[in-house]
């Protein structure tokens, strides 16, 4: 059975960063629990519910944006204690507001999460782990690709903190006194862990992934393993976790991306029990912060913030309507004419500032309007199958209209709510792409995808995607957006720089009076995401997403060896490329059911039979086959522009097509010799 | 307001493929409904829950026991049915095929009629048209639409100017006598009284569906994804979507909407969503029909793979999530939608504050700026080099004009939207858009400009609206430059002073200045014009004794600038004196 779960608005703060907004723990005294949230203003701020209404407790000065609320813990136990980090200070506030710790950390990056364990501090910034413990920083440690979260487990018998961490490129790794103990990949890529308040010792936290998905890790007996509890299903990525404890169970909350708020019941004895999914709404924008606790009733209820900075609480429908006495529902509507009174006001200022604003337009003095940048995120993942490349946006202000501005040729796709209209071009038979989408009422995020259209033309340098982001009301002004698709938009998953290839691989030394800030702005131009700081030395390793190759350049032969390093992988694609025709053909037939599933007279063959029941087809999977078609040839072509000064031959050419479609290996090495050609020459 | 989801009350599977579009339901007994529908290429299907068929042509179909097979050995391009035959009661059904129409009676299993239709056969409905006693099958093929008697004889037959891809029977000027509603591919809604057309709706695409609401209203749908409601020749709304509707039809008090991929959505009155239903395939129609037999129609759905559904109108106060809110829950409500408001407001007051502490300051330039009296300005003009109108935004001062949208429908060859952005090295502060409206309608272009500097990383949005008269796209030539060549004619006689005719062109042409007469005196007009698609000539020539003459090569213009003249004038009846065509 579901659970039927309604939104009470409590208040209004500035944007907010995933997982600032916490419940203090109860004290002693009341039953009712306070919460704290920090925005992007910096401002942070303690407020308790009464009769629905927010009650601030304290309230700090506007500073720097808090990108991280945390309470202290304690020998397992959440203490009142808050911190905060900005930039790369924390603070720390008591329950009264009182500042009472505050230090400026040597890290370079935006503090992204932290963890307060007894005296001891743990920092994520960028891809480094730092260690504090009584204010003295104890060790570092620098991961592949960005530190998405962590989180510490105490070790028994010890004074060590054991750490949990996730990273970018879908890894998790247990980390312990600065050195690496553990490592795996967890394809669903997680964004965000928690640990059960349950657990006792045991070194197990709950995951969210970017595909949607939630899982476990555990730690037993030195071995790090994951499992998937619940499959994505078509829902955005996950942007917070947090816990609900009441009376049926511990309940954990599953805030996205795509706005979605989900509570599973999970099993307190066994963490490895599928979850079982009891209530879901939809808040229309990004999700950043859920925790449960005791808010207004005294029942627990979900309490949830938005990235525009509403927060709002979820709660049962039991104490609604017929158990609330008449004085509360005066109290209600006491609320809600205070509202009204207060939006009327502000209404009237907004016109008068409005009539201020638009006066001056007609105005001989010229003053200069300068309304603030629109708070826009944004996020564009390296490409993944057939070269789409993902655009994630979100807003704090709805959104009317986006256009897309691209000087080549580009292929476009959005959401399905959104209208998307490709616009002529401005001159005949030029490239560009201009397009426009217009989006539904109260949009505030959209997902689009872009892939560059391949002419076939090895390029020289990456293309530049202009995004003009148009809000529905006011202020009217618009946000200019530049992405730059790099040239190797594959090559985007990060991996350790000290792999054990088995294989030679192909080197290229470039030698040369530049600094690696130099270098890491050309890298910039070829590879999507972020790249490392530059520092004196960079060492860093990308993969193809499809291919599984690493960056390749071309030496000597560098064909035959590259294509040797796929060949398995070719095969078993070319297999499948040709299962998925056969499938295809009898699918075409339009056979009755009831003819293929008569087995006293079989109309096909048990071969056939076979790939039409057993093939799923899964969209990866068959365009692999074309994308590697794809690139072998293009290194043939690419060897050919290099060495023989961009002459090739057509006739062997298609000989290589010819031999790549019918998986002809012994042709396709011929050909990547090049032996026939350089006589020719 | 939340828009809900609905459970269908009923639930079958025809299992049979189902073409779209190509469904219609009947009682070909008098009192029974079948659902009956193309399944491929000749074969038609019909579900008969309520008894079985006599046999005849029709096979029992061995997917589904109450269903029957009818297979024609011609492609089924339209069906529909209807008690055709004056003393019965009993539909019949009505097979259109590329180029005739079966009228069979299923019950009895004979044909009726058989009727060669050489125009093609897109539509076929019946119903009481005109002064007509008996019920017509009305046919729209390529370019006519025709009336058939129940004898299969032709009883009246008239020329449309584009495909007929939708009809319905409307009484549209309520004088008791049912018009003919016709939805053209050429993007009109034409209305036939007994032998001519009373009017003619322009819409900015196909009109790929027309369906009744009550006496004044109808729904329509175009293949762009709009639908809307009319109201006496008016348009109350309309929405857009990028799905194609496949049906529309009124349940209850709201608009149901059928969309190609299988999403059905009711709206109220005003065209908001109350609530929505996702079929699990796409859906291949939407009929009203009391398939349950309970005496009010259900909203009857069939997807693609022959599934189909169907769903009760929504009653108001019966059950219904809103009427149980209980007034806290209103409050809360009420909180949420009040919050929304002062987020709203407490940003845009944030940017004006942000302004006043800026005005202050003297900053060259930042990533945002621009100087608070900035106008934008918009002109249209005329460009006969390029054949186009060119739309020119401009400021008044030394910012640019980033990037410019045009949103108008109906008159951009792909999508509702023309973009101009230029190379970075061309930006100014005017920027000129070309506009060719294909068609002479009255257009609606919305102009949203970005207006700033050209490192700026965030633009001022000006947003304009300006109206294109209907005879747009011609342009005042001197008459005195060339005589002009055109020979062909069309010339008529109105009693109107000529000062009125000025007001006339003052509103449907786009003129640099507007034409005046200052003397009381003058009786004629003459004025030419080019057009500026194909340079072609047009002259009006308005002579003193009444008699007016329009010179050109193009006979629908002619005929265009006849009616909005005749509108304008408020002619009902006007006697066309001469047409006059060479042909070379």
């Amino acid at each position: 059975m579901s659970y039927d779960l309604s939104r009470v608005d409590y208040t209004l703060c500035g944007i907010t960063y995933p997982d600032t907004l916490k419940i203090l723990p109860a004290s002693d005294q009341k039953l009712k629990q306070r919460f704290v949230v920090g925005d992007k203003n910096g401002v942070l701020q303690c407020l308790s519910i009464k009769d629905e209404e927010p009650v601030v407790n304290f309230k700090t000065l506007p500073g720097k944006p808090i990108t991280c609320v945390q309470l202290g813990s304690n020998a397992g136990n959440t203490s009142d204690k808050i911190f905060t980090a900005s930039g790369n200070e924390v603070k720390g506030y008591n329950r009264k507001g009182k500042v009472f710790f505050a230090i400026e950390t040597s890290v370079s990056e935006t503090i992204t999460s932290m963890s307060v364990i007894g005296n001891d501090l743990i920092l994520c910034s960028g891809r480094t782990i730092t260690f504090y413990r009584d204010l003295q920083e104890l060790y570092t440690y620098i991961c592949d690709d960005r530190v998405l979260d962590s989180t510490p487990f105490s070790t028994p018998n010890s004074v060590r903190v054991r750490l949990l961490v996730i990273i970018a490129n879908k890894e998790a790794l247990i980390v312990e006194n600065g050195k690496l103990l553990q490592k795996i990949y967890v394809p669903a890529g997680p964004t965000s862990i928690t640990v059960p308040p349950f657990i006792g010792h045991d070194v197990s936290a709950i995951y969210g992934s970017a595909d949607g998905s939630i899982g476990v890790l555990n730690y037993q007996e030195s071995e790090l393993t994951s499992k998937c509890l619940v499959p994505g299903a078509g829902l955005g990525s996950v942007t917070c976790l947090g816990w609900l404890n009441n009376s049926s169970g511990y309940h954990l909350a599953v805030g996205r991306h795509d706005g979605s708020i989900q509570l599973h019941l999970i099993n307190s004895e066994n963490l490895n029990d599928k979850p079982r999914l009891k209530f879901t709404y939809f808040s229309g924008e990004p999700v950043t912060s859920v925790c449960g606790g005791v808010i207004t009733t005294d029942e627990p209820e979900l309490l949830a913030a938005t990235f525009s900075g509403r927060i709002f609480g979820l709660r049962s429908n039991r104490f609604m309507p017929g158990n609330i006495s008449s004085a509360s529902l005066d109290v209600l509507a006491n609320r809600r004419s205070k509202l009204e009174a207060e939006v009327a006001k502000l209404e009237k200022q907004a016109i008068s500032e409005r009539e201020k604003y638009q006066r001056n337009t007609r105005s001989f003095l010229s003053g200069i309007s300068v309304p603030p940048l629109l708070e826009i995120e944004y996020e564009l993942t390296g490409a993944t199958h057939n070269n789409w490349q993902e655009v994630k946006l979100i807003s704090a202000v709805p959104l009317d209209v986006l256009f897309v501005y691209c000087e080549n040729k580009l292929e476009i796709q959005t959401d399905s709510t959104a209208v998307l209209s490709i616009c002529t071009q401005q001159e005949n038979n030029s490239p560009e792409l201009l397009a426009t989408i217009r989006c539904q009422a109260g949009t505030r995020r959209l997902w689009m995808r872009i892939r560059i259209l391949d002419d076939n033309e090895t390029k020289m340098e990456g293309t530049r995607v202009l995004i003009y982001v148009l809000p529905t009301g006011a202020p009217r002004v618009a946000r200019l957006i530049k992405l730059y698709l790099s040239l190797l938009p594959h090559y985007s998953k990060y991996e350790s720089p000290d792999i054990e290839n088995k294989q030679r691989p192909c080197e290229l030394n470039i030698l040369g009076p530049f600094s690696v800030a130099e270098m890491t702005a050309w890298l910039s131009q070829i590879l999507p995401g972020e790249l490392p700081r530059p520092s004196t030395t960079v060492i860093f390793a990308r993969s193809h997403t499809t291919l599984g190759t690493f960056l390749i350049y071309i030496p000597e032969d560098c064909c035959l060896n590259a294509f040797k390093l796929l060949e398995d992988k070719f095969k078993s694609a070319y297999n499948y490329h040709k299962e998925c025709e056969i499938k295809d053909a009898i699918s075409s037939l339009d056979l009755d059911e009831n003819v293929i599933k008569n087995e006293e007279e079989p109309v096909l063959c048990s071969d056939y039979l076979r790939i039409l029941n057993s093939l799923t087809k899964e969209d990866n999977m068959e365009e692999t086959f074309e994308v590697l078609i794809d690139t072998v040839e293009k290194w043939y072509l690419n060897w050919c522009k290099i060495s023989f000064m961009g002459r090739h031959s057509n006739a062997h050419l298609l000989k290589l097509q010819h031999a790549l479609q019918n998986c002809n290996i012994s042709e396709i090495e011929e050909c990547l010799t090049f032996k026939t050609q350089t006589d020719e020459n | 307001m939340q828009v809900s989801s609905v459970q269908p009350v009923f639930k079958l599977e025809l299992n049979h493929k189902v073409t779209p579009g190509i469904v219609t339901i009947a009682k070909y007994d008098g009192t029974h409904y079948c659902l009956t529908a193309s399944a491929g290429y000749d074969k038609i299907i019909i579900h008969h829950p309520h008894g079985g068929m006599s046999a005849g042509r029709a096979q029992r179909s061995q997917a589904h026991g109450e269903v029957s097979e009818l297979n024609l050995s011609q492609a089924v391009i339209a069906l529909e049915a209807g008690p055709i035959k004056p003393d019965c009661a009993r539909d019949m059904l009505l097979i259109g095929s590329p180029t005739q129409i079966l009228a069979y009676d299923v019950h009895n299993n004979s044909d009726i009629f058989y009727k060669e239709a050489p125009d093609g056969v897109n539509v076929i409905i019946a119903g009481h048209f005109s002064k007509y006693t008996d019920m017509l099958v009305m046919v729209g093929g390529n370019s006519s639409v025709s009336g058939i008697n129940c004898e299969g004889e032709e009883v009246f037959w008239n020329v449309v100017s584009g495909k007929v891809i939708s009809m319905i029977t409307f009484d549209f000027d309520k004088d008791g006598k049912n018009e003919l509603l016709i939805g053209c591919e050429d993007s009109y809604i034409k209305v036939l009284k007994d032998d001519h057309f009373i009017m003619e709706i322009a819409e900015t695409g196909p009109v790929s569906c027309l369906s009744n609401i009550n006496e004044v209203r109808f729904a329509y749908g175009l293949a762009n994804g709009t639908i809307g409601i009319y109201e006496e020749g008016i348009r109350l709304w309309r929405v857009k979507s990028k799905q194609n509707a496949r049906n529309l039809q009124w349940s209850g008090e709201n608009l149901v909407c059928c969309w190609a991929n299988g999403r059905i959505d009711w709206r109220d009155c005003t065209g908001r969503v109350l609530r929505r239903v996702q079929l699990r395939s796409d859906a291949a129609a939407m009929i009203l029909a009391d398939y349950r037999t309970v005496g009010i129609p259900d909203i009857v759905c069939v997807s693609t793979k022959g599934e189909v559904l169907g769903f009760p109108p929504i009653l108001d106060n019966v059950g219904s999530n809103t009427a149980k809110i209980a007034p806290s829950e209103e409050d809360r409500l009420a909180v949420t939608e009040l919050l929304n408001k002062k987020q709203a407001l407490m940003i845009e007051l944030q940017h004006y504050e942000s302004n006043a502490a800026n005005t202050s300051l003297d900053i060259d330039r930042p990533d945002s700026a621009m100087p608070t009296n900035t106008r934008l300005q918009v002109a249209v003009a005329a460009d006969t080099d390029e054949g186009c109108l060119q739309l020119a935004v401009s400021t008044n001062n030394d910012t640019i004009v980033r990037m410019a949208l045009v949103l108008a429908e109906g008159i951009f060859d792909s999508g509702e939207t023309l973009a101009r952005h230029p190379h970075s090295a061309q930006l100014r502060s005017v920027l000129y858009i070309p506009l060719k409206p294909p068609r002479d309608v009255p257009v609606d272009v919305h102009i949203k400009a970005l207006v700033g500097y050209p490192e700026s990383e965030q633009f001022h949005i000006f947003e304009l609206t300006k109206q294109l008269p209907r005879f747009s796209m011609y342009t005042v030539v001197s008459s005195s430059i060339v005589k002009s060549k055109v020979v062909n004619y069309v010339s008529f006689r109105i009693t109107e002073r000529v000062q009125r005719i000025c007001i006339w062109i003052n509103q449907n042409f786009l003129l640099d200045e507007e034409i005046e007469i200052n003397n009381e005196e003058t009786k004629e007009l003459h004025i030419s014009f080019m057009c500026l698609r194909d340079m072609s000539r047009l002259d009006l020539d308005f002579c003193p004794d009444g008699q007016v003459k329009i010179t050109t090569h193009d006979i629908r213009l002619a005929g265009d600038l006849i009616q909005s003249l005749a509108v304008f004038l408020n002619l009902s009846d006007l006697q066309v004196l001469q047409i006059h065509i060479y042909y070379f």
